[in-house]
């Protein structure tokens, strides 16, 4: 995977193919040769060969860095999500995920893909749409709007929650407020991530009533 | 009005330099992995990078194209030629 200024095999891949299809390129429009067959297999190489291995790497590499909590946290109204998640010192239920190695830098994809069978494709779209609701509503809205006002669409369901803590073991089943709401929790009916429970995933966007209903702001 | 296609030789030209404008749209998103070099580098860059090998295949299916109008010119002329002659010249 590619992170930051890092690039990986399939990277090196991608730029490499694409220079040498830019050289050729180039090439092709400086020298102004009449166009023979031999003209035809470089261009072949230069406007269809590389060109498709750099597509076809670049879209992976691309792909994958729609999964990082940068990528999530490159438009504004995300960055306080992403700076908690990503801070050390912080208590949220996101950023005591996101220091697992099992989340890391892809935290924020980790905890709200869609699990099912055409999961990436349907999470994929749900991005589109935030992307269209950035551009339409939220460009411009300042933080101080935006943190009390955007909100998940629906609540995160417990299945992206026991995916990794199963309700099924013993340890799990042994702490009474497990025991006492397993079939709400398993049937998605009290959510994980709710007040009482193990509260809000990122309360620094929360409101103060919200915070209240909590028990209070956590660190 | 009928649509004139553009000599081969303009073809291959533009197709070179939306191929050099895709390019480095599609790398970006490798650099820097925010939003929107990675949107423009799925959307815009793979458009162009599309478009510009879609007027290759044109520019060779029109030279192919001309090269066999070519050939059945040639063998049409050959065939008038021969047919042309007198007999007896033929038999000689």
């Amino acid at each position: 995977m590619t992170s930051g200024h890092e690039l990986d095999a399939m990277g090196w891949v991608s730029v490499v193919s694409a220079a040498m299809a830019a050289v050729i390129l180039i090439v092709h429009l400086v020298r102004r040769r009449e166009v023979t067959t031999t003209t035809r297999v470089w261009l072949l190489m230069g406007l269809g060969v590389l060109p498709i291995v750099t597509a076809g790497t670049a879209n992976i590499a691309g792909f994958e860095a729609t999964q990082s909590r940068k990528f999530c946290g490159s438009c504004h109204v995300m960055i306080p999500h992403a700076e908690d998640s990503g801070d050390p010192k912080s208590l949220s239920l996101a950023a005591v995920h996101a220091r697992n190695e099992y989340f890391g830098q892809n935290n924020c994809y980790t905890c709200h893909k869609d699990y099912g069978m055409y999961g990436y494709v349907l999470t994929k779209m749900g991005g589109m749409r935030h992307v269209y609701l950035y551009l339409t509503e939220y460009r411009n809205m300042p933080l101080s709007e935006s943190k009390p006002s955007i909100r998940i669409l629906k609540p995160l369901p417990n299945a992206n929650c026991m995916h990794c803590h199963t309700t099924t073991a013993p340890d799990w089943l042994e702490v009474p407020d497990h025991a006492s709401s397993l079939e709400s929790v398993r049937s998605g009916k009290l959510s994980c991530a709710s007040v009482g429970c193990h509260g809000f995933a990122h309360p620094m966007t929360k409101l103060g009533k919200e915070l209240e209903l909590d028990g209070g702001a956590r660190p | 009005m009928k649509l004139r296609i553009p000599t081969t030789e303009s073809l291959l030209r533009v197709a070179c330099i939306l191929a050099l404008v895709a390019l480095p749209l599609m790398v970006w998103s490798l650099f820097d992995g925010t939003v929107w070099p990675v949107l423009i580098a799925l959307s815009v860059g793979q458009g162009l990078g599309t478009l510009s090998f879609f007027l290759f295949l044109v520019a060779i299916a029109r030279d192919l194209h001309l090269k066999r109008k070519l050939v059945a010119a040639s063998k049409e002329t050959e065939r008038e030629r021969q047919s042309s002659r007198p007999p007896a010249e033929s038999a000689q």
